[in-house]
């Protein structure tokens, strides 16, 4: 917790949390502030994922992605035209400290890859795929069932096109691992901001349940 | 009798993960294997036989993110 830290903009942590737990579930703040929660990814997913768990006081956050922000990425992404070419990571903590700076957000601007899965996902409770590229995420999943089988693993698949919002869903297929999305629209469709936050949502609840320790979805 | 996503399969015995994958068309790169409730590392794709009432299901992703 980081309650001694210094004012920000001439609020105190104790304002900031105060506000926060008139509306967050009560009993809440306490466990979502003591989470760590890395993220792989940094786009449309991980930005949302992201926002959704800073407001609600998730303490401890890793962003990792390789990518700088273009303007192809502001249909869905939670970039500002201001932020273009800054590294994904850079400028979504940047946007993230706006909306609670009293939270620890560390970044890693890398490609995951097989050989830094064990490396990168050491320090979370709970491993967040936000990934656009499929083979990336099934490396993911691969990786950590073989470095981390104990860790709950939420990742997205299909989120793509203007489809039914309720085509997309949380499924909970084996021990450990969580899978939103419709599992079948692919982002050559398109992918724009609507249907990509309902995706982004539904990881960042089963992240929230989890960290609650609701395990089932 | 093979099951592959609760579907059962002939035809499959003997065949690695990665003959099994490439005969179906499947995306090699997107999927992950889970065979009786394991999942198959990507490293032991080529030398883990399909075997005689082996359960497997295929994980499969698409892009977009």
């Amino acid at each position: 917790m980081n309650e001694q830290q210094p004012e920000v903009q001439g609020l105190s942590y104790q304002d900031v949390y105060t506000g926060m737990k008139e509306r967050n579930v009560k009993g809440s703040t306490a466990k979502l502030a003591s989470a760590h929660v890395t993220i792989a990814g940094a786009g449309g997913l991980g930005s949302n994922i992201a926002i959704a768990l800073t407001r609600i006081g998730v303490g401890h956050l890793i962003l990792i992605d390789f990518d700088t922000v273009e303007l192809s990425n502001s249909n869905r992404q939670q970039f500002k035209l201001s932020q273009l070419d800054v590294p994904k990571v850079v400028a979504l903590k940047q946007n993230l400290q706006e909306f609670n700076p009293f939270i620890e957000i560390k970044t890693i601007q890398e490609k995951v890859t097989h050989d830094n899965v064990k490396a990168f996902f050491a320090q979370a409770d709970i491993i967040c795929e936000a990934f656009d590229n499929p083979a990336a995420k099934a490396m993911l999943l691969d990786a950590a069932t073989e470095f981390y089988p104990n860790k709950p693993l939420v990742m997205g698949t299909g989120m793509a096109g203007i489809h039914s919002s309720n085509t997309i869903t949380t499924k909970h297929p084996r021990p450990n691992l969580y899978l939103t999305g419709d599992g079948t629209s692919k982002g050559v469709e398109g992918l724009m901001a609507p249907r990509v936050m309902i995706c982004a949502g539904h990881e960042a609840n089963m992240i929230t349940r989890l960290i609650l320790g609701k395990t089932t979805v | 009798m093979v099951t592959v996503n609760g579907h059962e399969t002939t035809g499959v015995v003997g065949q690695s993960i990665t003959e099994f994958l490439t005969k179906r068309d499947a995306p090699l790169a997107n999927i992950v294997v889970e065979r009786n409730g394991e999942i198959v590392h990507r490293a032991d794709f080529d030398h883990t036989l399909v075997e005689k009432n082996d359960k497997l299901e295929l994980i499969s992703f698409v892009g977009g993110g």
